[in-house]
Order: C-alpha cells, then structure tokens, then sequence
C-alpha cells in the first residue's frame, strides 16, 4: 500500500509539471490548447531516442525538449493570435489539428512500436522505503517534481514577471496602455507552458515509455488535473494533479478485478468537483477573468 | 477525442501498408538463395519459394532473424531441395494482415511461387487459408503461434515448424506443478490471443498438475507501461511465483520493473520464452538475472547440430541466432525433405511427402516431428544468467517432447 502511495505522489508531481502549463495558457491567456499531450509526446520520444545512453543522453534529450518546447509555443501563441477574440472551440479545432499532425509525425518516424526508456544511471535502481522497495528514479521524480512546484509558483505570485502576467490576465488593454506588448506576454507563457509539458515527456519516460496514443492519455489526465484544480492557479493544479495521482493509482490497485473501473473513479471524482464546485478547487478570480 | 486518432492511424497504417507493396511489386525479379541462378541446373529443375516475412514495423527483427535462417540453410546445402534449385522471392509481411494477406497473395499469383514460408502475425496465418486452398499451394508457418492454425482452421495445405503458444506455455505448467513449489502462483499476460492463449496452456497443465493459480492479470496491451498496479497485486495475491507472457517493449518495461519493484527477489519469475529471447535480453539487462523461461530452442543448447549452426551463423552475422532463425532453417529442412519423395509441387503431393519425412534429426533445436501439421518438439528449461559478460538463457533442463495441446 506504501508503495502504490508513493507512485501516486510521483505520477501526481509529473501530471503537475504538465498541467500546470495547461493551466497557465488556458487559465491566464485564455487558449484551450489541445496540442499540450502533442507536447508530452515529443519529450517522450525525446527521451527514448536518447535512452541509454547515460546521463550524456539524458540531459541531451532534457534540452532538446526544452528547446523544442518553446519554439512549439512560440510558434502556437502566434497561430492562436488572429483567434483571441473567436470561440474555445476554434482554438480547440486548432490546436486539435496541430496535435494530430505532430502525432502521425512522429508515428512516421517512431513506427507504432511501444518504446522503452531507461533511467539514467545511478536513478536505474531501487531503495527501500519503510521497508518496502521503491525505484529510485520515481523518487528522484517526486524531488524534482516539488522543487518545480516552487519555482513556479513563486515565479507567478511573488515575482515582477508573475506580476505582469497576472496583470495581462485580468486587464489586457491596461497592460497595453502601460506600453506592454501583451502578445509577448502571451507567447512567453505559451513557450514556458511548452516547454514544461515537453519536459515532463522527457522526465515521464522511465514511467509510460514512449507509444502513439500517449498523446491523448495525458492529456486527458491534464485537462482532469486542470478542471480539479481550478483555471490558471498553480497551487491548484498542484493539488488537481496529487489527488489525481493517487485516485489514479490507488483506483488500479484496489479494484483490479473490475474492468474500466479505474477510469470510472477518475472521472467520477471529477463530476464530484464540477457539481459541488465548478471553478475547481482553486479557481478563483484569476481563473474567471472573463 | 480518444477514438479519433486511433481511426486515422489506422487508416494511415493502411496506406503505408499500400505504399510498403509498391517497392516489393516494382521488385519481382529480385531472387536471393538459388546460388546457381540458372533456371534449369541438374535434372530435377526449379522449386520457386515466396518467403514471406516482416521487412517493416514491429516485427523488422524476427523477419531479419527468419531470412537468415533460410539463407544459410541454402548456403551450407548448395541452394537446393533434393535435385532442384531453390529460388527464393522475399515479399514484406508487415505488421498486419492488411498487409500480409496481399504480400502472400502477390508471391503466389504474381510470383507463381510454388511454396510459401514465413508468417509472423497469426492473424495473417489464418486469413490466408482461403488463398492457398484456392491455388492448392503449400505454406511452411515458421512463427506465429495460434493453436487455430493447425488446430481448428486447419487446412492440409497449412504446416507449421514453430511452436504454439499453448505448447511453450503447458511446458512450464507443467514443470512448476512437478517443482514442488510451495504456494499459490499468479499469472499475467496481455489480454490480446496470444496472451490468452498462454495464459489458459499455463493454467490447463499447472492445475492439472495439482497447482494453484492464485491471481490472474491482463494488462491492456500496448498500452501498458507502468506496472506498479499489477505488481502491488502480485504482492499482496500471497501468490510464491509469477508466470507472465511479454514480448518486445512490454517485456523490457515488465522485467525491469519487476526488479524495481523487489519482487525478483522474493517472488521468482516464470514466463514464455519470448520473454527473454532475442533483442530484449541485452536490454534487460542485469534486470534479467534469474528469470526462468521455457522454449524450444536456445541457443546454448548441446548438441553437435546446434553447435554447428550457432558456430555459422554467429561467424556470417556477428550475433547468436534466436529461435525464429531455426524456425526458418528447419523449413528449409523440412522442404528438402519432402521434395526427394514428392512427385510434384503441388500442394496435396508436398503435404502427403512432409506428412512421411518421419523425424527432424539434424535440426538445431534437437530431433522432432510432425504431430498433425505442428511440431512435437521438445521443450526446454531455461534460465537468464551472466557467462562471462554476456547474458545468456543457459538451458537447465529438458522438459522432454510436448505436442500442441488439443
């Protein structure tokens, strides 16, 4: 039982790496971008490319994905500019259409085969935990995972930067008329949003490897995480991400005999969360800006 | 959201598969094997082969390891069946029978082949009956698996120098239930035919055995990666053992969390042979250690027919041969066979000569012999250890010669 805790909190802080972009992009600058699982994806095969080949390998894939990640939100930030003032559901068909595009893009380099990733050496082994054996690279996931959970949200609550993008959020003209250009503001978070997303397909891969279809698992997962929590607050998806960590893992476990019964619990907790409070849990001022 | 792609992949799989035929039909005329290249050499003339196996996708691998099977077994017997010479065509099975079906079907009509060989997918195996009973043609299956084949599908014109799933799998039922192991075991495998077909040959011989199988999984499959879940459950089943079945990515991903998780060390791992044969092993790697598996083959088994062809093959390829290399030499085998007392090359003579070529004594994996249209072969007890830096499937016991299991 120890252990099937344990894995939920280190799914639960790799989901928060890569919902909390989600949050950020949806929740502040307002684009519902379904390209985000795309994103998980292209770290993933990232990592995979690279797997074995040692920490060399590793952290080549880490900046490759990082690199890729804020060129991608760049490049999507400027796609969803002439959309600001449309629908959700045109930058959902957008966004939807990119995430195809790069998903049979990488299916015409990968093949269908699921891939396996090898953690780095020295995280490649276990340590026993209470007595109970635990991988340690899960554990170095749950390490790293919180020291982001941090720099996030202090970057967004207690820094200038933050301030700006919080502003942005709430009166974009205003930020205009102060003589900032609030597309750059748009397309930094969309790059940093990125950039956490294809990160976390790089962190992610000794745990789901790297297969078509991951794409849209994850990103299902996310927008779960993001719907929980709440639009656009950090700590919120911190929390989305942890409870769903743990439903996730501890629903497989305890009710292994019954078929589609995990992903029943998921999204049941979910309909919990929307008819008791539909902001999420967090979702505050900040999330209903419009 | 989740079914879209998974359509358009598909479709997009159907057109890849259509464009992987273009090369293979624009290149009819490439023939390997017949050493001599003459059409009509020596009295006897020319048997044309169709060796249909994956040259693309997930299976790329086990079609390498099959084509050089074959070619050697041509290279070290002057590229003749008895007085003819062998032409052999090689067409890309692919994944799927999207793609399977027409390359057998491009081999026997456009080729007009007078043997097929090959086949990895079993789903492809069974959708290709119709095809040759048509054209009363001769197919060698020299892989997959599926007890349908020869079982309830069976045509004459279907032979099998594999294995079945339920055959490698009741091997091990078997021998854990004679094991005097103490305890309960808990069996996992995907839930795809294979897998059931494995887990339910396990399970028949183990109980039959007096075992008990205290736990049973099925993981989705290709879409499992982490299993955490099912080794929690493994754990807390009390089960002794675990008997599993994975093959490619999976049983990487399998074995090494089984490890991760300190399961090896307190609950011994069973599994199918595929496990742990081929390219998986090496990336296994330490995780892998201790891991028993049964199989027809290995390639550390002792016998001079063996040593001889291991010897061959690892000087021509600078690797061992896996088992899906002696599936394809002994068709080759086989075919020499039954071509010196075949009156002609048509289906019905050649599946009346295979049926008296009597006993396999020169194969790799030891003597064997046609049961029905499959083999009875013996099986072999296996186990991952390290010789001298190399992981290898050192062979502990034989088992002893099992049939496919009615």
């Amino acid at each position: 039982m120890l252990v099937s805790v344990l894995n939920g909190f280190s799914i639960g802080f790799l989901l928060f790496i890569l919902a909390v972009g989600l949050s950020l992009v949806f929740g502040m600058m307002d684009v519902l971008n379904l390209a985000h699982g795309a994103l998980f994806l292209v770290g993933a095969y990232l990592g995979a490319a690279f797997s074995g080949a040692g920490w060399g390998g590793f952290l080549a894939a880490l900046g490759l994905a990082a690199v890729a990640g804020l060129v991608a939100g760049g490049i999507l930030s400027l796609m969803t500019e002439p959309l600001r003032r449309r629908s959700h559901l045109d930058q959902a068909l957008l966004t939807l259409g990119v995430a195809f595009v790069v998903a049979e893009l990488l299916y015409t380099v990968f093949s269908d085969d699921p891939l396996s990733v090898l953690a780095p050496p020295g995280l490649d082994g276990s340590v026993s935990v209470l007595g109970a054996v635990y991988p340690t690279y899960r554990l170095a996931l749950i390490g790293v995972g919180s020291v982001l959970a941090v720099v996030v949200y202090v970057v967004v609550e207690r820094t200038r930067v933050g301030a700006l993008v919080r502003a942005t959020v709430a009166d974009r003209e205003m930020v205009s008329a102060l003589g900032v250009d609030n597309r750059l503001v748009k397309a930094a978070v969309f790059a940093v949003g990125s950039l956490l997303a294809t990160t976390a397909g790089v962190l992610g891969g000794p745990i789901y490897g790297a297969r078509p279809g991951l794409d849209a698992y994850v990103l299902i997962l996310a927008l779960v995480v993001v719907v929980i929590g709440g639009l656009g607050s950090v700590r919120g998806a911190l929390l989305g991400a942890l409870i769903i960590g743990q439903v996730d893992t501890l629903g497989r476990v305890l009710l292994q005999g019954v078929e589609g019964a995990a992903s029943f619990i998921l999204f049941a907790s979910l309909a919990v969360v929307l008819v008791l409070r539909p902001q999420g849990l967090f979702g505050g001022p900040v999330g209903m800006s419009r | 959201m989740t079914e879209h792609p998974a359509i358009t992949r598909r479709r997009l799989l159907g057109l890849f598969g259509a464009a992987a035929a273009l090369p293979v039909l624009s290149a009819c005329g490439s023939s390997v094997g017949g050493a001599s290249g003459g059409a009509t050499t020596g009295g006897g003339g020319t048997v044309k082969v169709g060796l249909v196996v994956p040259q693309s996708g997930v299976y790329a691998a086990l079609g390498t390891d099959m084509t050089r099977g074959w070619e050697l077994w041509l290279e070290q017997n002057g590229g003749r069946f008895g007085d003819r010479t062998v032409e052999t065509v090689i067409a890309d099975e692919g994944e799927t029978p999207q793609t399977g079906v027409p390359a057998v079907q491009k081999v026997l009509q456009s080729d007009a082949v007078d043997v097929v060989v090959g086949l990895v997918n079993s789903a492809t195996a069974l959708g290709v009956g119709d095809l040759l009973t048509e054209s009363k043609k001769l197919l060698i299956v020299t892989n997959a698996g599926a007890a349908d084949v020869t079982g309830k599908a069976r045509t004459p014109y279907i032979w099998r120098t594999s294995f079945t799933n339920a055959q490698v799998s009741s091997a091990m039922g078997t021998y854990l239930a004679q094991s005097g192991l103490q305890g309960g075991v808990y069996a996992i495998a995907p839930d795809y035919v294979a897998g059931t077909e494995v887990i339910a040959g396990f399970t028949a011989a183990f109980v039959a055995g007096g075992g008990t199988v205290v736990g049973e999984a099925k993981p989705a499959f290709g879409k499992t990666t982490d299993y955490q879940p099912f080794l929690t459950a493994i754990q807390q089943s009390g089960a002794k053992a675990t008997f599993c079945f994975f093959s490619g990515a999976e049983a990487i991903t399998f074995v090494r969390q089984y490890t991760e998780f300190g399961l090896a060390t307190t609950i011994p791992l069973f599994g199918s042979g595929f496990l742990t044969e081929g390219s998986v092993l090496p990336q296994q790697a330490e995780t892998a250690l201790g891991v028993q598996t049964t199989l027809h083959y290995s390639d550390q088994l002792d016998n001079p027919a063996n040593a001889a062809f291991v010897e061959a093959y690892t000087a021509k390829h600078g690797e061992s041969p896996s088992c899906f290399s002696v599936q394809s030499f002994d068709a080759a085998n086989v075919l020499n066979r039954a071509l010196s007392t075949a009156t002609a090359l048509d289906g019905d003579s050649l599946a009346t000569a295979l049926g008296g070529v009597g006993t396999i004594d020169d194969s790799p994996r030891g003597p064997w012999t046609f049961d029905g249209q499959s083999p009875r072969q013996n099986m072999y007890l296996r186990k991952v250890e390290d010789a001298s830096g190399t992981l290898v499937n050192a062979v502990l016991a034989d088992l002893g010669p099992q049939s496919q299991p009615a």
